[in-house]
């Protein structure tokens, strides 16, 4: 997680000031946020889950999550999507990193020809923009999610990645086995 | 001293209504019904502010306004109507209206208003008396741009939209709670326009203080702090300059005093903080000199200071008004004035080291020629002047600087009577003002 440490710190940072310029969050409350998020960078083991998103929303319980989607809607024009919904997988040609994923709430859930269906919370924070649609090529098409659905979705990314993971080892040693 | 004021509303029955106001409150009305009427007798009688309709059959108040203002620019006008479209209140106000009240009325509002305006139009007159009328200029540009947006700024002229967002932004911020960002190009002026945001406060208990590389640490700030609860500061606004440049001994007291932790617990006033960046932020963290500490907590409230070429149409009217300031600290009888090809070359050029840069070129043209027109040539030549000689342009404008830190310095220790300064340096009092202007 520690490679992501950067794009965490600038994404977050993107996020809240994004959240105050747009009038969905007060500077009180994003610096009581980034108190909170200070604190969390510094220990490795809370870094995966620092975000100043989950401490706005379940925290300090400021920020209105379905005001900030309506907003994301209004504003960019991007669609939501229920990962919960989703069959979540890895997909044909890309090396998910879970981290970066985990970095910054967003997964990359579908794939249509070359271009990738992506869902994030994070879609107000340029940094985590241009850092997907460079990884992807810029064939994006994008899609805003709730944070309780994106923690979902991650976990059970985990697990599906653990599977396809023992399955192709267990392939593998079958083949090896058979040779 | 009893002042006029013009009175134009079509509805006699809401005409009658302020006139009374205004009568009551001591000053001398002319109420007209119409519009066409009201032009003629504004030409030919002195008013010290007009109050204006705006849905009128003859003409709207707006154009009113416009007819007057071609006569009489100075002369302050204030809007009442029933109701306005947010681009007719922006054209009003991009054509100089002093105020907008909509009915119902605040009386007391209205009236405090027109006071405020008749105050700063007079404040106006007496500048531009004891100035030449090419002084004049830069000056009448300012009361204009602060007539537009409601309240005084003079780190920009505001004559483009660029600089009037910047201006309102930083109003709309003036009551940050705890820190507020500022990020600007090199050369930018950021002592100037945090002086614009205290005097945005009209309180004497607002108290900003200034610490640079050179002059922060915590003993400085402690003293500072007791040298403003001494003076009766309410709240203490600290202003960090060049924070790029802290040292690492320095930059964790940066984030101490935002939160007065640690060395700075003791500190009792309440105070917020002022970062001033010069660069951009995301390139100094990747260069390791702003910490993730300060990267974060800079991004509370942040605002980007434009510069100058995002500006054009400031430029000229900036390099006026730091013509007289020289002339003024120079002492000198009349004020020189740019000719247009200057203005136009000043406002195309792109300023790459900013406020710092225009400045030192105006001064070195002010060194060079100063005589009663400024040449476009002895712009060119100064520019040059200044870029080939650019470690003593730096050396000079480090030298003015530390003047205006020891001018400050002596204000504070001589309780700010200007004369006792004065007499301190062994020089006059408006050499002073300009100075710590």
């Amino acid at each position: 997680m520690q490679q992501h440490r950067a794009l965490i710190l600038r994404s977050n940072r993107f996020l809240g000031s994004s959240l105050v310029n747009k009038g969905l969050l007060s500077s009180g409350d994003l610096e009581a946020a980034n108190e909170k998020f200070m604190d969390a960078i510094q220990t490795p083991e809370l870094l995966k889950n620092a975000s100043i998103l989950t401490t706005l929303l379940y925290d300090l319980k400021v920020l209105d999550e379905a005001r900030l989607l309506e907003h994301i809607v209004e504003e960019h024009g991007i669609g939501l999507i229920d990962l919960n919904h989703v069959e979540l997988r890895s997909l044909p040609s890309t090396e998910i990193d879970l981290s970066l994923c985990w970095a910054s709430s967003t997964i990359p859930f579908d794939k249509v020809e070359e271009t990738y269906m992506v869902a994030s919370c994070y879609y107000m924070s340029a940094p985590v923009v241009k850092h997907w649609e460079e990884l992807l090529d810029g064939k994006v098409v994008w899609y805003g999610t709730s944070m309780a659905s994106m923690s979902r979705g991650l976990e059970r990314l985990e697990d599906v990645l653990a599977a396809e993971k023992a399955a192709a080892a267990a392939a593998a040693a079958e083949t090896a086995e058979t040779e | 001293m009893a002042y006029s004021v013009l009175i134009l509303d079509d509805d006699v029955d809401f005409n009658s209504l302020l006139t009374d106001i205004f009568e009551q409150a001591d000053y001398i009305v002319t109420s007209l019904e119409d519009p066409i009427e009201a032009v003629e007798v504004f030409a030919n009688t002195d008013y010290d502010l007009v109050v204006t309709d705006h849905k009128m059959p003859e003409m709207t108040g707006a154009e009113f306004m416009t007819e007057i203002k071609k006569l009489k620019p100075e002369v302050p006008v204030i809007m009442v109507s029933g109701f306005l479209e947010n681009d007719t209140i922006r054209a009003l106000i991009s054509g100089g209206v002093g105020g907008v009240f909509l009915k119902p009325l605040n009386i007391f509002s209205l009236l405090e208003r027109t006071s405020e305006l008749i105050e700063e139009s007079r404040r106006f007159k007496q500048n531009s008396d004891s100035d030449s009328g090419s002084a004049m200029a830069g000056l009448a540009d300012q009361v204009d741009g602060d007539a537009q947006m409601g309240f005084a700024f003079r780190s920009f002229p505001c004559k483009s939209r660029t600089s009037i967002d910047f201006a309102e932004r930083l109003y709309s911020l003036r009551n940050f709670k705890s820190t507020l960002s500022l990020i600007g190009e090199v050369g930018t002026h950021f002592r100037l326009i945090c002086e614009d945001i205290r005097n945005f406060y009209e309180s004497e208990k607002e108290h900003f203080i200034y610490l640079s590389p050179g002059s922060f640490d915590a003993e400085q700030v402690l003293f500072l702090f007791d040298e403003a609860k001494a003076a009766g500061a309410e709240r203490v606004t600290c202003v960090l300059l060049d924070v790029e440049s802290m040292s690492d001994e320095q930059k964790p007291l940066v984030a101490a005093l935002s939160k007065c932790a640690g060395v700075f617990e003791s500190i009792e006033t309440p105070s917020r903080t002022i970062f001033c960046v010069s660069g951009d932020l995301d390139v100094l963290f990747d260069e390791g000199r702003i910490d993730e500490h300060l990267y974060i907590l800079m991004g509370t409230a942040e605002v980007r200071v434009p510069a100058l070429r995002d500006c054009a149409s400031d430029i000229a009217v900036l390099a006026q008004q730091m013509v007289v300031d020289i002339i003024k600290e120079k002492g000198l009888g009349s004020v020189s004035r740019f000719e247009a090809p200057a203005r136009e070359f000043l406002s195309q050029h792109l300023w790459d080291h900013n406020y710092e840069q225009l400045r030192a070129t105006v001064r070195q043209v002010m060194e060079s020629s100063p005589g009663d027109v400024l040449t476009l040539a002895a712009v060119t030549a100064a520019l040059q002047s200044n870029a080939a000689a650019s470690p003593r342009a730096r050396f000079e404008a480090r030298l003015s600087g530390a003047r205006v830190d020891y001018v400050r310095a002596a204000s504070v220790l001589l309780g700010g009577t200007r004369a006792k300064v004065a007499a301190f340096f062994g020089t006059d009092t408006t050499v002073i003002e300009a100075t710590l202007k």
